[in-house]
């Protein structure tokens, strides 16, 4: 087990989302041009109004992938009856670009945390060849990623990652990290 | 007249629990005395309330034990039937019966079976069935402590279906094969979630305020060490996530630092020349 994925299985995204998956491709999602987004870190919901820049590696042009975000405590963490909530879906980006060379499925929606600390995740997966996911899906609540990747043959992702938010105006113990 | 058939039905149903129960009691050691007073309630069962209601409460004193006999009674049971492939019922049920071989009579076998795993609650589910009231099932789960979650699940089942076979209608062999059929299949593969809002419903329902007010406090608690338990594996990922950027940022320090020394020691090496190169270039002037 690498070690990279263990914020992954520590924050329960490996188990209530993902299965275990081993990181073979790079990917980075930075929101408003400058907020890079690592495993765990808390976000303000303001900056997240449009959609993020997610760069991707790979080893080429002819590889394609489809990036999937989406919130698994929809609509609270402590009765995610919505699991998981489809926020984003791009199909068909080119290895080495990023997700605005793909086709957008699933158009973005900003997340809008009502109740509670909520995960959003990040999900890349490598599809067969191109057009390999053949059908977007027609409601955004109680979507299952791993159903979904399975069913088009994506199989295991390559990349995730994965952050914290909740309501701007919640109440905080502390200062939040 | 439909009823006091079933009171005839029930007390004989009463007396062959009250025999399997004795047997049992002899035959299992470690059966404590609750198992024989429950018995004993059940031999003078009666459709008077009042008579219900004292059986109820000497089940209720003894709660603890009962619990711990119907504890081992499923173990018993579970051992038992383990190793059946969970999709297939008939064999399941026929090896549920396999120590009595006339196939006769697979219905009294069958509720003996059922008897067998839980000798008390069931008798007294038996006792107020021809009221029909059916709240004798909520006193099983009102004790203070509730029994661990796997247990519950696997004799609510049980007990549930006992009641459906109280149902009148249930009277032909062919009726009963069919119905067992049913009620094997809804016992055996209801799962714990299925079952939780069923015996939650149970306990809210004929119970007084302050029990329910304990319950709701008992729910808020789970909810918030969940809660809890969540908060701490957030934290718990986010220091991982910043070990994993110390560790990463360290190596690419040091990284630097490596290529930063490599690149001074290249620089003094060619400076001299560059020096002399400097020199040879001017030299024509």
């Amino acid at each position: 087990m690498s070690r990279e994925i263990e914020p992954l299985i520590v924050g329960r995204v490996i188990g209530d989302v993902l299965e275990m998956f081993n990181p073979s491709v790079t990917m980075r999602v930075t929101f408003n041009s400058n907020t890079i987004v690592s495993n765990g870190h808390e976000l303000a919901p303001s900056l997240l109004l449009s959609k993020p820049r997610v760069e991707i590696g790979g080893q080429d042009l002819r590889s394609f992938f489809t990036l999937i975000m989406m919130d698994p405590d929809a609509p609270s963490p402590s009765n995610p009856y919505m699991r998981e909530y489809l926020h984003w879906m791009v199909t068909d980006i080119p290895g080495t670009t990023d997700a605005s060379f793909g086709r957008e499925i699933v158009r973005y929606e900003t997340p809008k945390p009502v109740a509670g600390i909520h995960r959003y995740v990040f999900a890349l997966f490598k599809q067969r060849g191109r057009q390999a996911v053949k059908a977007a899906p027609e409601t955004r609540e109680c979507f299952n990623t791993n159903a979904f990747s399975s069913y088009f043959g994506l199989s295991q992702p390559v990349a995730a990652v994965y952050f914290n938010a909740q309501r701007e105006t919640a109440p905080r113990r502390r200062p939040s990290y | 007249m439909l009823s006091s058939a079933k009171h005839q039905r029930n007390h004989r149903l009463s007396a062959t629990n009250k025999n399997q129960t004795l047997t049992k009691v002899s035959s299992i050691s470690s059966s404590s005395p609750s198992s024989s007073s429950s018995s004993s309630s059940t031999s003078s069962s009666s459709p008077l309330p009042s008579q219900d209601s004292q059986a109820q409460k000497r089940s209720l004193v003894t709660m603890e034990e009962v619990w711990n006999d119907i504890n081992l009674a499923s173990i018993h049971h579970l051992n038992r039937h383990s190793p059946h492939p969970q999709h297939n019922h008939e064999p399941r049920f026929r090896g549920q019966n396999h120590h009595n071989q006339n196939p006769n009579s697979i219905f009294q076998d069958f509720l003996k079976g059922s008897l067998n795993q839980e000798p008390a609650p069931t008798s007294q589910t038996t006792g107020s069935a021809p009221n029909g009231d059916s709240t004798t099932v909520t006193v099983l789960y009102s004790s203070p402590f509730p029994p661990p979650a796997t247990v519950l699940s696997l004799n609510s089942g049980a007990g549930f279906e006992f009641l459906d076979n109280q149902d009148p209608l249930v009277t032909s062999n062919s009726n009963l094969h069919t119905h067992h059929h049913l009620s094997n299949a809804h016992a055996f593969n209801t799962s714990f979630e299925a079952l939780v809002p069923s015996s939650s419903f149970g306990k809210k329902r004929g119970q007084d305020s302050n029990e329910g007010s304990g319950n709701r406090r008992h729910k808020r608690m789970i909810k918030n060490r969940e809660s809890a338990a969540r908060s701490r594996a957030r934290k718990q990922a986010y220091t991982n996530e910043l070990e994993l950027e110390v560790a990463h940022l360290q190596a690419e320090n040091a990284r630097l630092k490596r290529q930063q020394d490599q690149l001074k020691m290249a620089a003094a090496i060619q400076q001299p020349k560059k020096n002399t190169l400097q020199r040879s270039s001017t030299a024509p002037f």
